[in-house]
């Protein structure tokens, strides 16, 4: 039994190590990429399967968002003859949280996914031996293009997902609620400010750089057989998802702070 | 005659050796797989590593390119040593080499003609892309399969796998080709069609060639030296003769494909198979 416990801590320490140690490297090798022109095409290309594809998912997640906490919230509101602030509760809530965090997990399901898989083939297909053999840093051909597709790409996905969240949220209040147009935009414009967006556009680098880096050690480190590769995705979707989670809450409390440093609380509903 | 451990001893410290392994333990958790394994690669030669599935030959292979890295022990390459070296200095290291991968390791998202660009395109910077199809045209018309350039390889037969990955293999005109079962999974004309690339390659290029296969009729073939791998150790060491008269029972026994008294006396264990174990008990007559 002690010997069983020794044995996982041992496991998990070195599997931590080993996790650490490919996240700081594919995060310095990425910078490099930065600088050097012969990766552009293929940063251009996984910005293309990441970014340009996930727009229209993106979008459908950012307007349910939106619909649904406009109808969650409306009876609320009108009991307590506040239902012209509508706009205040549901784009406060999509552009500096439920924006972020949805269109993160709706991403990590998306691309952390066929990440893990595409890599985790290679690498039982001997693949990515077959790129050390030819004398190339798999991180700087493999890893390092989907990192840095994926940390400048979720930001701009959850402009989208805010866009569309704050228009479902409009939609749903003024067309099925009856909410005087005008009322709803002034107030809104009111509450939401250039910090809650730019919290939120912040929070999409940290995303990106989880999800890919979490898929792509999933992928790396996948064992052998189908078995292995579906193993290794789900295990990807699930660290991708706490990570964005803890991420966010981390966050929030650091924006949360510096905000009350320099800004005094506001109240929403003046 | 030297007995074939003195041998292997002796080979260490030749210095004509382009690849020198060197005391070399490898294990995986509690599996020793290669224990204490001394061998030199002698340049310009064609080495045949043979040994029964799960020796360690794949291990070994890999270790001579450092795609696996010795728990103990010491690797060098043309008198240098290059076990301890970093990765990026690896890769410069790699590029002396050419690795025909078992399965073959095609990127199945690129050509044909596209997997063979992927190394000239890592090390070099091009200019003039017509000069680079050129080489493509002329590294896949080695392999004989020139007009393949734009087919995917999902769509190659086993035999057109291994030939593509063989031209990549060749792409950077490496000083050392490393082949992995090049023969497994093929059938006895595209088996043969293999051995004669590899041998056309040793004799018209003079590339230094290691071989990991269990095809004896291969490894007669191709083979200046065999060297017989067995538990994780070097048993056998010499020419083709040499090996086909050698006195030590696993190497005949492998050598002529017989099955062992140990694996016929696991075989009775397992009792005796009725013809009934077989059938469904619904469908009994």
């Amino acid at each position: 039994m002690i010997k069983m416990i020794g044995a996982k801590t041992i496991t998990s320490i070195s599997n931590s190590g080993r996790f650490a140690r490919f996240i700081w490297k594919s995060l310095v090798v990425s910078l490099q990429s930065c600088l050097k022109s012969q990766t552009y095409p293929l940063i251009w290309t996984q910005m293309n399967i990441i970014g340009v594809r996930s727009v229209p998912v993106i979008m459908i997640t950012g307007a349910f968002v939106g619909m649904t906490l406009a109808i969650q919230t409306y009876d609320q509101l009108k009991s307590m003859g506040l239902e012209e602030h509508l706009g205040v509760l549901i784009n406060v809530s999509v552009v500096s949280e439920l924006g972020p965090v949805l269109a993160a997990v709706m991403l990590a399901g998306r691309i952390g996914g066929a990440l893990t898989a595409e890599l985790g083939t290679m690498n039982v297909t001997e693949q990515i031996d077959a790129v050390r053999s030819i004398g190339t840093d798999p991180i700087r051909y493999l890893v390092a293009p989907r990192v840095l597709a994926c940390l400048l790409l979720t930001p701009a996905l959850i402009i989208y997902a805010d866009l569309l969240g704050i228009l479902g949220g409009y939609f749903v209040s003024v067309t099925q609620k009856g909410i005087n147009s005008q009322a709803y935009w002034t107030f809104s414009a009111s509450a939401v400010e250039l910090w809650d967006v730019i919290i939120g556009v912040i929070k999409g680098f940290f995303f990106g750089a989880a999800i890919a880096s979490i898929s792509c050690y999933k992928g790396f480190t996948c064992k052998e057989g189908a078995h292995g590769v579906g193993r290794a995705c789900t295990e990807a979707f699930v660290a991708s998802f706490i990570s964005i989670l803890a991420i966010n809450l981390a966050l929030a409390m650091i924006f949360k702070a510096i905000y009350n440093t320099f800004w005094p609380i506001k109240s929403l509903v003046e | 005659m030297k007995r074939d451990d003195e041998k292997s001893a002796d080979q260490v410290n030749n210095s004509n050796g382009l690849i020198v392994l060197k005391n070399i333990t490898k294990k995986f958790g509690p599996n020793i797989v290669l224990n204490n394994v001394s061998l030199t690669i002698e340049k310009g030669k064609t080495t045949v590593v043979i040994g029964p599935s799960g020796c360690g030959k794949t291990v070994l292979i890999k270790h001579l390119i450092l795609l696996l890295r010795p728990n103990s022990g010491e690797i060098y390459f043309k008198n240098k040593r290059i076990d301890n070296l970093n990765e990026a200095k690896l890769n410069k290291i790699r590029t002396h080499y050419g690795f025909l991968f078992q399965g073959g390791a095609l990127f199945d998202s690129l050509t044909v003609a596209e997997n063979i660009m992927f190394p000239i395109r890592q090390h070099y910077k091009i200019t003039n892309s017509k000069e680079v199809e050129e080489l493509v045209k002329a590294k896949l018309a080695m392999v004989g399969l020139d007009g393949f350039q734009n087919h995917y390889p999902a769509n190659l037969s086993g035999g057109q796998k291994k030939r593509v990955a063989l031209a990549r293999a060749i792409a950077l005109n490496p000083e050392v080709i490393l082949y992995d079962e090049p023969t497994t999974g093929l059938d006895p004309i595209r088996a043969d069609v293999i051995n004669e690339l590899i041998l056309k390659l040793q004799r018209e290029l003079g590339i230094t060639t290691v071989v990991v296969t269990h095809d004896m009729t291969s490894a007669y073939k191709i083979a200046e030296r065999i060297v017989m791998l067995h538990n994780g150790k070097i048993i056998a060491d010499g020419d083709a003769d040499h090996i086909h008269n050698h006195p030590h029972p696993i190497v005949q026994q492998f050598i002529k494909g017989e099955v062992g008294e140990d694996d016929l006396a696991v075989l009775r264990m397992s009792g005796t198979i009725s013809k009934a174990q077989f059938l469904p008990r619904d469908f009994e007559q």
